[in-house]
């Protein structure tokens, strides 16, 4: 791998979403094992998973996995603390106005 | 912990809450809001490496608590949800609830993502059941807030899985400081709120701050969780370097939560709550709590505290108005502004902290 070459990597994945009262969540799990590193892009193929309100969609897709330049690695292990903050919840939006 | 989308959707550069009108088959008037989790990745051979050993019985305690699981039965609608009159609320606060809302679904929602990342991730058992239950809680309560907003009209639209995501990143102990502090703070806003409300009924405009006691107990218990998870390594709180950064953060998530806290007026009217106090009192009993681990805590009573906290809010209006205005003339303002800002910050940083000695044992029980 170059210094300034990204290369992509296709994985199969399963995504799950709970769109339910108990549990709202939505993940997604690389079913060979693919791990993701810092400043890596992922991106699901297909028609977005739009589960209805009480329902639990699990599904086979494709995701294709956007390895971040070994300079971007670097920048995003340097830089990614700075947006800590997204950490932190306070109840509200940061937007001054509504 | 707030998500911001910039990164996900550049295409909606400044929306946070994407309102847009959807055709529903109730034929009810109904606005959809795509939720924009943050995805994260850290240094998860570091984590694997922590070792409970050293607070082994207290670690024990608490996850045994959390797997008996005392809440589950607690999130659901009873005849005490009152029915809420959307249609006739003020239509000021019904924005700014529904940005409580949102932004508090999202919080919970980037809670469950990053805490079940880390358990498939990770490989140390310990870890990895800790953060199954905490990703547990987290999805329970976007799930319930998730319904209050489906009562107001607002659909979560979860459409974000097949965009293109980036993954950043945090050093574990970023995470560390950062969560313990969002989870006892989140913990103190909620109690302070309802026990407010114990004390006035009347202003409870909506019924879900019924729920948040038991809600911020949840709250209570993951920080406990991060409390312990310092502990294991004395130098995260005690060497020179951390201890800076503790200040750091203690400064800025409390001058954040000021500035957020002061541009949303009609919700903190309509409950009865003058903002300057609730806040004082939320940085009050966090800092009590955070005795636990914190070997210091902000001096909140100092002369320069609530002065610089106004002057920070007043530059973040006039940062907004300048980014409004635009042009050449909105950004030399904006800059200068911004400086002025980190000068603000610079003066609430160097308050001297209060420094205690810290406990032997850290845990704690929620007793506000």
């Amino acid at each position: 791998m170059g210094l300034f070459t990204r290369t992509k990597e296709k994985v199969p994945c399963t995504v799950e979403v709970s769109h339910r009262f108990e549990s709202l969540h939505a993940h997604v799990r690389f079913n060979n094992g693919a791990v993701v590193y810092p400043g890596d892009e992922v991106l699901v193929h297909g028609a977005p998973v739009l589960a209805a309100y009480g329902e639990v969609i699990v599904e086979d897709r494709t995701a294709t996995i956007t390895r971040a330049t070994p300079l971007e690695r670097l920048w995003t292990r340097m830089t990614g603390d700075f947006g800590f903050m997204e950490l932190c919840e306070f109840s509200f939006s940061e937007e001054v106005r509504l | 912990m707030n998500a911001t989308p910039m990164d996900l959707y550049p295409e909606n550069p400044d929306a946070d809450l994407i309102v847009e009108p959807t055709v529903d088959t109730t034929a009810m008037a109904t606005e959809t809001t795509l939720l924009n989790p943050r995805f994260y990745t850290t240094d998860f051979d570091e984590m694997d490496r922590l070792d409970v050993t050293p607070i082994r019985a207290e670690w024990d305690k608490l996850i045994a608590q959390m797997k008996s699981d005392p809440n589950k039965g607690h999130f659901k609608k009873t005849e005490a949800w009152d029915k809420v009159d959307w249609a006739s609320m003020d239509p000021a606060l019904r924005r700014e609830f529904i940005d409580f809302l949102v932004s508090s679904c999202t919080a919970e929602f980037s809670g469950c993502v990053l805490y079940k990342e880390m358990k498939r991730r990770g490989s140390n058992p310990d870890i990895c059941e800790l953060f199954s239950y905490m990703a547990r809680d987290e999805a329970r309560h976007a799930g319930f807030i998730n319904d209050a907003l489906r009562e107001a009209g607002v659909a979560v639209n979860l459409g974000f899985l097949t965009k293109a995501k980036k993954y950043t990143y945090f050093r574990p102990k970023f995470i560390y400081y950062a969560t313990y502090l969002s989870e006892k703070i989140g913990y103190a806003r909620y109690i302070t709120i309802f026990r407010h409300l114990e004390a006035h009924p009347e202003q409870r405009f909506h019924p879900i701050f019924k729920w948040f006691k038991e809600w911020c107990n949840d709250e209570f218990s993951h920080g406990e969780a991060f409390a312990l998870i310092m502990k294991t390594d004395p130098k995260l709180t005690t060497s020179f370097v951390n201890k800076l950064w503790i200040k750091f953060f203690l400064t800025a998530v409390y001058s954040t939560m000021w500035v957020r806290d002061h541009a949303r007026p009609e919700f903190h009217k309509a409950l009865g709550v003058e903002i300057s106090w609730y806040d004082q009192e939320v940085f009050r009993k966090t800092s009590t709590i955070a005795r636990q681990i914190f070997p210091m805590e902000l001096d909140i009573d100092h002369p320069r505290w609530i002065p610089n906290l106004e002057r920070m809010n007043r530059t973040f209006i006039a940062m907004d108005a300048a980014k409004r205005q635009g042009g050449i003339a909105g950004k030399l303002k904006g800059w200068a502004l911004g400086a002025k800002a980190a000068l603000t910050f610079a003066s609430l940083y160097t308050i001297p902290a209060k420094r205690h000695a810290l406990p032997a044992s850290v845990r704690l029980e929620p007793t506000y």
